[in-house]
């Protein structure tokens, strides 16, 4: 059942059966006082009339006559007081009747304790009661009381019945307001049922249009709030899953380049008629092709061990000491290159991972060779925060600058592939400054050169 | 008749034109789009017979070259790492007589070279080894212009191999070619054909029996 129906159900039960209680119970009470009032009054007046009647009858004065005299001065006397309820009983025999009853036993013990009665007979309701007529001298008379109520009840059940018809038209009234009243206020939560299951069914940019300001409007909010999370998590995750693919493509495309030379040269040297000279040619190829996947291989495996355990050493080294291995690594090329590296360190000791920063500098100062002719100088410097690699070489066209980054990102290809560039420096040494929580920042100008920094947080004190 | 190769990677480049120089063809490597586009615009290229093209190239796009080339009148096969279904689609709608995909075989590059040349009216009309001359038109084959009597099969396995010449052929290859697929004989005959080629043409020295591998026809 829809919870706007059972809500609905609910409040329209309790409801009935609260208005149905409440309205039984005091029409039940009015019923009840008003026949108390009623007996009540009957009561007062039989008294009045025994008190009266007990003055006519003082000092007997109807002594001495005889039966039909007495019968009609009785008749006489209960006439005056303009009723057609009271019967007179003297000594246990009725002596006068002006009701339309007939007392059956007016020697009945009931009539000694002055009780009120109401007796139903058929359809009418007969109240009963009775007095002593307090007369001095004379005892054994009696007033009895006979009255017809029937119209009390009759107003009762009418008042009841008209309290049912409008007790139905209000609970009919009620119900439709609360039905309709209901479903209103749920409605929100139809809409926020229809939004999830929009976005289940991939529609992840899809919100529930509930601007009611109450709990639903709440647990929509929070509901549009964890929609935008999922949503931006799933962007996340494709943008971060197609940057892998295109780097799964590039590293594809960059194996597939010396492959292809490999085999071809293999092949050429088992099924093609060369020259020696030739022959001399495809082997060196193909040693020079090997040494290039060669490159590649190790340079990925190192990116994709960064990548997989984010584990980096950070201990306290010295800068100076980095740059002095550095130097070191770089000089062979250097002198074959006729470059200079010139190092400028002022910069103490700071929390490193060495291997990793001897990597990161490494990479960069063979971009620098790279971009750079003979007999120019490449400066290393470490400054405040600062750990910067500059050259005077050929730079970088800005648009390619935010992308250098990227694996496999090569802005010349031909060049760089001829000087030994893959296209994944730049991404590792990105990768080990984010692992020393710092960044890496490429200014560059076309024929001007290129300086890369490292930029570290704000040093600690150590 | 030369052949353009526009190829960036310097490797690749020299392999093919160290293949199709073995196999008889010229070649004219160029390394970049640009320079590709300028040779293209500037120069004479009526003795270009068909161009080999890198899809990926610096400066402009393999694809991006195809205008120039169509200008020209060269037949182009597309040369490419790239071998997802769509790039082909796009390259061969774009106007390529043909798409051969990195790592390729020498062998199928000059196949599928031959084929696009002969589809495109650039195919020999005749190949000259030594003193031996095959008419591709007459279907004839002389050796110091006296006619020599080939049997068809023999003279298709002459054609085969001079074609592709420098390059070894595997019996199962010619088999393949020559037979068909559903031949299904032993692969003596093609030993029983070349015994007759040799004897026919005096080629004892050309037709050379590469151990492990097959035949190739030298020169």
């Amino acid at each position: 059942m829809k919870l706007w129906k059972k809500l609905s159900v609910i409040c329209v039960a309790a409801l009935l059966v609260s208005t149905a209680i409440s309205g039984t119970t005091v029409i039940y009470h009015s019923a009840v006082y008003n026949q108390e009032k009623t007996v009540e009054n009957y009561e007062q007046q039989l008294r009045a009339a025994a008190y009266a009647v007990g003055r006519e009858l003082e000092y007997e004065p109807l002594a001495g006559f005889g039966e039909a005299t007495a019968n009609a001065y009785y008749n006489y006397i209960l006439k005056k007081f303009d009723t057609s309820m009271f019967i007179l009983i003297k000594d246990g025999k009725v002596v006068c009747n002006l009701t339309p009853f007939l007392l059956t036993d007016p020697d009945s013990e009931r009539w000694n304790t002055f009780e009120s009665v109401i007796q139903k007979k058929g359809r009418q309701y007969v109240l009963a009661a009775c007095r002593n007529v307090p007369v001095s001298g004379a005892g054994g008379y009696k007033l009895v009381l006979v009255r017809d109520i029937s119209l009390l009840y009759e107003d009762m059940r009418r008042q009841a019945f008209f309290y049912v018809l409008v007790y139905l038209a209000m609970a009919l009234a009620a119900v439709m307001l609360i039905f309709v009243m209901t479903k209103k206020t749920l409605a929100p939560l139809q809409e926020l049922q229809h939004a999830a299951q929009d976005i289940s069914g991939g529609m992840l940019s899809r919100r529930a249009a509930v601007t009611v300001r109450n709990e639903i409007g709440e647990v929509a909010d929070a509901f549009n709030g964890m929609a935008g999370r999922i949503e931006s998590q799933v962007e996340a995750l494709s943008s971060e899953s197609e940057r892998r693919r295109q780097m799964l493509g590039s590293l594809t495309h960059e194996m597939k380049t010396p492959m292809t030379s490999i085999m071809g040269y293999a092949d050429s040297l088992l099924h093609v008629n060369l020259s020696e000279e030739q022959k001399e040619r495809a082997l060196q190829y193909i040693y020079d092709e090997c040494g290039r996947l060669g490159r590649v291989n190790s340079k990925l495996m190192s990116l994709m061990g960064m990548y997989d355990n984010d584990s980096i050493c950070l201990e306290e080294t010295s800068v100076e000491e980095v740059f002095k291995a550095v130097a070191a690594l770089e000089s062979t090329i250097l002198n074959r290159k006729k470059m200079q590296l010139i190092l400028s360190c002022q910069m103490g000791r700071r929390l490193l991972d060495r291997d990793l920063m001897i990597s990161l500098l490494v990479n960069l100062i063979d971009n620098a060779v790279r971009a750079c002719k003979e007999g120019d100088s490449i400066f290393l410097s470490a400054r405040g925060d600062v750990i910067a690699v500059r050259d005077n070489g050929i730079g970088i066209p800005a648009q390619e600058i935010p992308r250098v980054t990227e694996a496999f990102y090569m802005v010349d290809k031909a060049r760089s592939a001829k000087a030994g560039g893959n296209g994944l420096g730049l991404a590792i040494c990105s990768r080990i400054a984010k692992l020393h929580g710092a960044q890496l920042r490429i200014e560059s100008r076309i024929g001007e050169g290129t300086e890369v920094s490292v930029i570290f947080e704000k040093q600690r004190a150590v | 008749m030369k052949i353009l190769v526009i190829e960036d990677d310097t490797a690749i480049s020299e392999l093919i034109c160290m293949n199709l120089g073995a196999a008889g063809y010229e070649t004219l490597p160029v390394y970049d789009g640009i320079l590709a586009q300028e040779i293209l615009e500037k120069e004479d290229c009526s003795d270009i017979a068909l161009a080999l093209v890198d899809v990926m190239l610096p400066g402009k796009d393999g694809f991006a070259l195809m205008e120039d080339l169509q200008r020209e009148q060269i037949p182009v096969i597309y040369l490419t790492a790239k071998d997802d279904v769509i790039s082909k689609v796009h390259g061969l709608k774009a106007g390529a007589e043909d798409y051969i995909v990195k790592p390729f075989e020498v062998l199928e590059l000059l196949v599928r070279m031959e084929k696009v040349l002969q589809r495109t009216g650039r195919g020999r009309e005749r190949i000259t080894i030594r003193d031996v001359v095959i008419d591709l038109k007459q279907h004839s084959v002389s050796k110091n212009g006296i006619k020599v009597n080939l049997k068809p099969m023999e003279y298709e396995l002459l054609v085969t191999l001079a074609k592709s010449r420098n390059v070894a052929f595997s019996r199962e290859e010619l088999i393949k070619r020559l037979w068909g697929t559903d031949y299904v004989g032993e692969t003596r005959t093609v030993d029983v054909h070349i015994g007759q080629l040799r004897k026919k043409l005096d080629f004892h020295e050309v037709i050379r029996t590469i151990s492990k591998t097959g035949y190739r026809l030298e020169s």
